[in-house]
């Protein structure tokens, strides 16, 4: 299960809303305890993708490594990744899972007309075949 | 010896060492070593040809070793090795 504090969860919905109508990509911080993510940092990322963004994201490895050095020094865990799909449906699409990391959950916000709609988050194995739907709790819901 | 950062999702594979220095002269000797040393790590890092997942990069300090030398880029004492994901999607 994943939950989005309040804080974190504004900054991912005002990121991927700004970056309407392309997609927004950043990283999410926080504790895990047994079961139970809390995400209580959002770090919104650059969308890297050198194509079309509309339907397109892509991290830098340097900056999932920044993500990765926050988190240590701020004593968090990188739980995980958060993109958005402008005008389409939450889902954990063949082009996310064939390029996601078995190690996080992976959140997509799905932003309609420009606002947030709904989201989902998702578990992808290490083969990359397919992903389980993670029990999801954000301020939203 | 060089020093392998672990990702935090790996660290349960590592007895939660966030850290681990191993041996090796080269990027590929030091994984070898580190998944000699943590077992349960290696599915995470390798497929079953043994060749590195397709979602995993490493970084020798801040230097990729795709544009080095890849798993023969050379490693010495003091050396930082980091194992990133390579993260990308669409609808």
């Amino acid at each position: 299960m994943i939950k989005i504090e309040q804080e974190a969860w504004d900054l991912m919905v005002a990121h991927a809303e700004k970056t309407y109508p392309n997609e927004c990509c950043g990283a999410m911080l926080g504790m895990i305890d047994g079961g139970v993510k809390t995400v209580r940092v959002a770090l919104p990322l650059e969308n890297a993708y050198p194509g079309a963004q509309r339907e397109r994201y892509e991290l830098r490895p340097e900056d999932l490594l920044f993500a990765q050095r926050e988190a240590d020094k701020n004593g968090m865990d990188l739980i995980g990744i958060f993109h958005s799909h402008p005008d389409c449906k939450a889902y954990f699409s063949k082009t996310d899972l064939e390029n996601s990391c078995p190690w996080y959950s992976f959140v997509v916000l799905s932003i309609e007309k420009g606002h947030f709609n709904h989201a989902n988050s998702w578990l992808p194995n290490l083969e990359q075949t397919e992903a389980a739907e993670e029990e999801l709790e954000h301020p939203h819901a | 010896m060089p020093k392998i950062l672990i990702p935090t999702p790996l660290r349960q594979f590592a007895e939660k060492k966030d850290a681990v220095e191993v041996s090796g002269a080269t990027v590929g000797e030091a994984l070898a070593a580190l998944t000699a040393a943590h077992p349960d790590m290696k599915k995470n890092l390798f497929n079953d040809e043994g060749k590195l997942r397709s979602f995993v990069n490493v970084y020798v300090n801040d230097e990729d070793i795709r544009f080095l030398e890849k798993d023969k880029t050379a490693v010495t004492a003091g050396d930082t090795i980091s194992i990133v994901p390579s993260i990308a999607g669409g609808k």
